[in-house]
């Protein structure tokens, strides 16, 4: 049956080395085991997608570059059948240390239209902390080769690391300026649990300084021609991430691979983490029914996540209330922790970074009942 | 049964050092109950108790034993083993001729094994000295006989060695029993005299009494009148336990049971007082009767203000069941509408506060503990101050007293440094100092009872590295420099953080205070000062810096799911919190006031 789906979420879990901070879904790469796990993403693609026409596809990983140039050529071929439309957004995670001509050559072919580097930062003193071996020249190389062959390119800029220093921001802050591309992510280093830094014991920076780096990062960006989309999202014109926007609409998209999450006919599903498991086809780990209830809830928590914020409009239109109707906001509007422009309700930029104690209000009780 | 073929006794012993599975031993050899209904621990029944390895409610066991071709009513009578009910273990002594001192063949004696050693003792009762898991690798069995030689006086050959775990002993205990343990005396033709040792309620017949006979005969249908409450009731049941329940049609002089007769409230079962006839009473009450006394205050209160009325329910329920359970309306400014709860101790405290969360699902705050202080005004009226918003204002006030307590602490000598410091901290004034052998010493000091409501035990644990054991008895009220301290939060007083202190300590207790505050206070959206005051003095503060973070990171593959948890476990745990004025506080924080210094 054809769903209103646009979007589609790839994983691919292998990596050629573990990063410190990283808690995602991951293992490290093998070659032969990457060949079945290829077959078992293609029979799980083909057994749930049924034609629908799509908008946004987005492999993200694990290190998808990682995979060899016959393995990517699988991983492709698999993807021929999907339809797409004109102004399709097709993205793929790309490690700097996989960055070679080959790899860019058959990514264009094949349609890749955007290229998303995690680069976290050219500080090379902060590489190694992070278990990841690159030095400056070569991220400079790299992205330079990548700009050769696509124009939509995005990178990862992380911060707050142990020992960070405003100078150290600055010259990540320089580079991105310097190195000119459209689209910027940022991320804090957070600590989780079952990663190497947990285990290392390693401590977070106080949380005055990391709020300092972050609104230091916003407005430095802002200074030199990005428009701030998202808390930790920012684009040059006409570059916003669609795929990315799929999740703060609140919109339903395809999520397939080891430990994908997805979001289709109202249901929310997360998929397991066991390798073995999902080889045998045992795809799907955790499902969800979003009741009606949920679901408002999650449209003003993701929507907030956006600097314009929730369409009042719109709201209205998809289920039938008026926000105010649903949620008490009035003792949010009054300390302007929420603002009201008329056509949007969003949070205002300075009280983004504790924008956790705003949503919470948004969050009815675990069942979502109210 | 003819009373010579009696036998009523108690163990005693320190918590966990066998006390429970001993008697578990004792039923099995008297074939009360089979190894496989032997559950663990068949006397503790309640889930708390469990848990917490102590007996809270007495239960009693009416056991045959054959001893030399002769039957023998063998009645073990437990007790709770915490200071907090020792007048209850004193009655329940009192019903006895004998008590087992049980102590763990590896810790040696105990603060606590002391202490009930010496009600048994003001009870005239026979001991029999046992050393317990002696099965143990690290038993040192020649070492706790010299402890029991030495300390207490009793002969080796007297010292009965067991394994309750393995039975080692079991036998040779229980012959002992017969042995040593008069048979009770009391005289079936005087007028009855019955004592009262404990009650619970059940919710088809009212109130059942256990009670032992002194002097007299009790019968189904005899009109009963309890002497200290004048309540009146006609007696419906008579029983015993086996550890079943067995009817009987009446209860003679030496022997132990159960009596139920319709009675609707507990208040009228007062644990030591006597049971006589309506219509043939006996000349005076049996004597060791004391009016229930509550040595700790403190308020509870709903987080959700909503919960008030099903708070007073579940107190009225637990009440039913628990005399000592005081409690009536209290209304803070800062809290709302709760209640201000008397207990015996802060074991009892604990309890309470934790069948209230747990059997009834109502989340509470609980304000600091506060001890019951005397308070004299200059026109010599006298107040009792049971919350530090009962304390009058100082120009009124003559002079105030609190109670204090005389301690042992058991412990290995290396410790005397650290356990005199923590005293002096506490305001202690030091009495002496015994060796129980080389290596052990019992300290005494005097203390102000305010100053053990809260981490003392704690403290001692961790000066000692647990080797220390500790008991108390209240020794009377004396006269205190005491002064009210008001907490500010934002600048506005939060009644229910004020607390009652020693004015030399005044100044060190406001920076501990204020300092913890700081900790337990999660950052607001907004800066929180915090000051301690004294009258219009502020003598400490400390700011809780506004909230800078609280974002969820960026989402990796839309695992939207994950987030939402998140925040979904945010939100419950600011259920927990209660909003006093703008502010959200945890209930850490409401104990935070009882910091007595910085290190923490």
């Amino acid at each position: 049956m054809m769903k209103n789906i646009k979007s589609m979420y790839i994983h691919i879990p292998f990596c050629s080395s573990i990063c410190s901070y990283c808690d995602f879904c991951k293992q490290f790469y093998n070659e032969k085991l990457v060949d079945k796990y290829l077959l078992a993403l293609e029979k799980e693609i083909y057994s749930r997608y049924h034609g629908e026409v799509l908008s946004t596809i987005y492999i993200g990983g694990g290190t998808p570059s990682c995979l060899n140039l016959n393995q990517l050529s699988k991983l492709f071929s698999i993807l021929e059948s999907l339809t797409l439309d004109n102004n399709y957004e097709f993205t793929i995670e790309v490690n700097i240390n996989d960055i070679q001509k080959e790899k860019l050559e058959l990514f264009k072919k094949v349609g890749i239209n955007r290229i998303s580097i995690g680069v976290e930062t050219i500080n090379e003193k902060f590489s190694s902390f992070l278990n990841r071996t690159i030095n400056y020249q070569s991220i400079l190389n790299k992205i330079n080769l990548v700009k050769k062959y696509f124009n939509n390119i995005s990178m990862d800029l992380m911060y707050a690391f142990f020992y960070e220093e405003y100078e150290d921001l600055d010259k990540d802050l320089h580079f991105i300026k310097m190195i000119d591309i459209p689209h910027i992510s940022i991320y804090s280093l957070i600590i989780e649990e079952h990663t190497k830094l947990y285990i290392d014991k390693v401590e977070s920076i106080a949380e005055e300084k990391e709020a300092k780096m972050y609104y230091k990062i916003v407005n430095y960006l802002k200074k030199i021609g990005y428009k701030h989309y998202e808390i930790s999202n920012f684009s040059k014109d006409g570059y916003v991430s669609k795929h990315n926007m799929t999740y703060w609409n609140n919109e339903e998209y395809y999520g397939f691979g080891l430990g994908a999450s997805g979001y289709v006919n109202g249901i929310r599903y997360t998929n397991t983490k066991n390798i073995n498991c999902y080889l045998k086809g045992e795809y799907i780990y955790l499902e969800e029914k979003q009741n009606k209830w949920i679901s408002m809830e999650n449209e003003m928590i993701l929507g907030l996540r956006k600097i314009k914020g929730v369409n009042k409009k719109s709201f209205f239109e998809k289920y039938g209330y008026n926000i105010e109707q649903i949620f008490d906001i009035m003792n949010l509007l009054d300390k302007r922790l929420l603002i009201d422009n008329g056509k949007y309700l969003y949070i205002p930029e300075d009280k983004l970074y504790i924008s956790n104690s705003i949503l919470v209000n948004f969050i009815g009780g675990s069942n979502g009942k109210r | 049964m003819d009373k010579n073929h009696i036998r009523n006794f108690s163990i005693i012993a320190h918590i966990d050092h066998g006390k429970s599975t001993l008697a578990d031993r004792i039923l099995e050899i008297t074939n009360a109950v089979s190894k496989r209904e032997a559950k663990a621990q068949l006397l503790d029944s309640m889930d708390i108790e469990r848990e917490r390895g102590i007996t809270i409610k007495l239960n009693t066991a009416s056991l045959k034993y054959t001893y030399n071709n002769e039957e023998y009513t063998l009645n073990l009578i437990d007790t709770p083993g915490h200071v907090d009910f020792s007048y209850e273990v004193s009655r329940s002594l009192a019903s006895c001729e004998g008590a087992i001192l049980v102590v763990d063949a590896s810790q040696g004696i105990e603060a606590q094994t002391l202490a009930n050693l010496y009600l048994a003792l003001e009870n005239n009762l026979t001991i029999i000295p046992v050393i317990n898991k002696i099965d143990l690798p690290n038993a040192d069995v020649a070492k706790v006989k010299q402890e029991l030689i030495n300390l207490i006086g009793f002969q080796e050959e007297d010292i009965i060695l067991t394994s309750a775990k393995t039975g080692e002993g079991i036998k040779e205990l229980v012959d002992r029993i017969v042995e040593v343990i008069p048979p009770p005396k009391g005289e079936e033709n005087l007028p009855l005299q019955g004592l009262i040792f404990d009650s619970i309620f059940d919710s088809y017949r009212g109130v059942i009494i256990s009670v032992r006979i002194v002097n007299g005969v009790l019968k189904v249908k005899d009109t009963i009148k309890m002497m200290q409450t004048g309540a009146v009731y006609e007696v419906v049941d008579l029983m015993i336990n086996t550890p079943k329940e067995v009817k009987k049609t009446s209860l003679k002089a030496g022997e132990v049971g159960f009596v139920a007769a319709s009675i609707k409230s507990i208040s009228d079962v007062k644990v030591g007082d006597t049971i006589t006839l309506f219509k043939n009473p006996c000349m005076a009450p049996l004597p060791g009767y004391k009016p229930m006394k509550s040595m700790v205050f403190c308020g509870l209160f709903p987080i959700e203000s909503s919960k008030f009325e099903e708070l007073r329910e579940a107190l009225s329920k637990l009440q039913l069941n628990d005399a000592s359970l005081l409690f009536e309306p209290e209304t803070s400014t800062a809290l709302g509408f709760g209640f201000r709860c008397g207990f015996l101790g802060l074991l009892h405290m604990d309890i309470i506060k934790e069948r209230v969360t747990r059997e009834f699902g109502i989340e509470l705050i609980t304000t600091a503990p506060s001890v019951v202080y005397e308070a004299y005004l200059n026109n010599k009226e006298m107040i009792i101050v049971d919350s530090p918003s009962k304390m009058p204002d100082k120009t009124l006030l003559k002079e105030v007293k609190e109670p204090y307590i005389k301690t042992n602490i058991f412990t290995p000598s290396e410790y005397i440094g650290p356990i005199m410091e923590l005293c002096q901290n506490k305001r202690g004034s030091y009495i002496s100092m015994e060796y129980i052998d080389p290596t052990r010493v019992n300290i005494h000091y005097e203390l102000p009872l305010s100053e053990i409501v809260y981490d003392f035990f704690d403290k001692l644990k961790s000066y000692t590295k647990g080797y220390a054991s500790f008991d108390y008895e209240l020794i009377g009220y004396k006269t205190s420099d005491l002064v009210k301290m008001d907490i500010l939060l934002n600048g506005e007083i939060v009644d229910a953080l004020s607390i009652i202190v020693h004015k030399d300590f005044a100044y060190q207790r406001g920076r501990a205070i204020v300092e913890n505050l700081k900790k337990n206070i999660p950052r607001q959206l907004f800066e929180v000062p915090i000051q301690a005051s004294i009258g219009n003095h502020v003598i400490a503060r400390e700011t809780v810096k506004a909230l800078r973070k609280d974002v969820l990171a960026k989402c990796y593959g839309g695992d939207i799911t994950r987030k939402r948890k998140l925040l979904e476990k945010q939100k419950e745990g600011k259920k927990r919190m209660k909003q006093v004025g703008s502010i959200e506080l945890p209930q850490e924080a409401f104990m935070s006031v009882l910091s007595m210094d910085t290190d923490e």
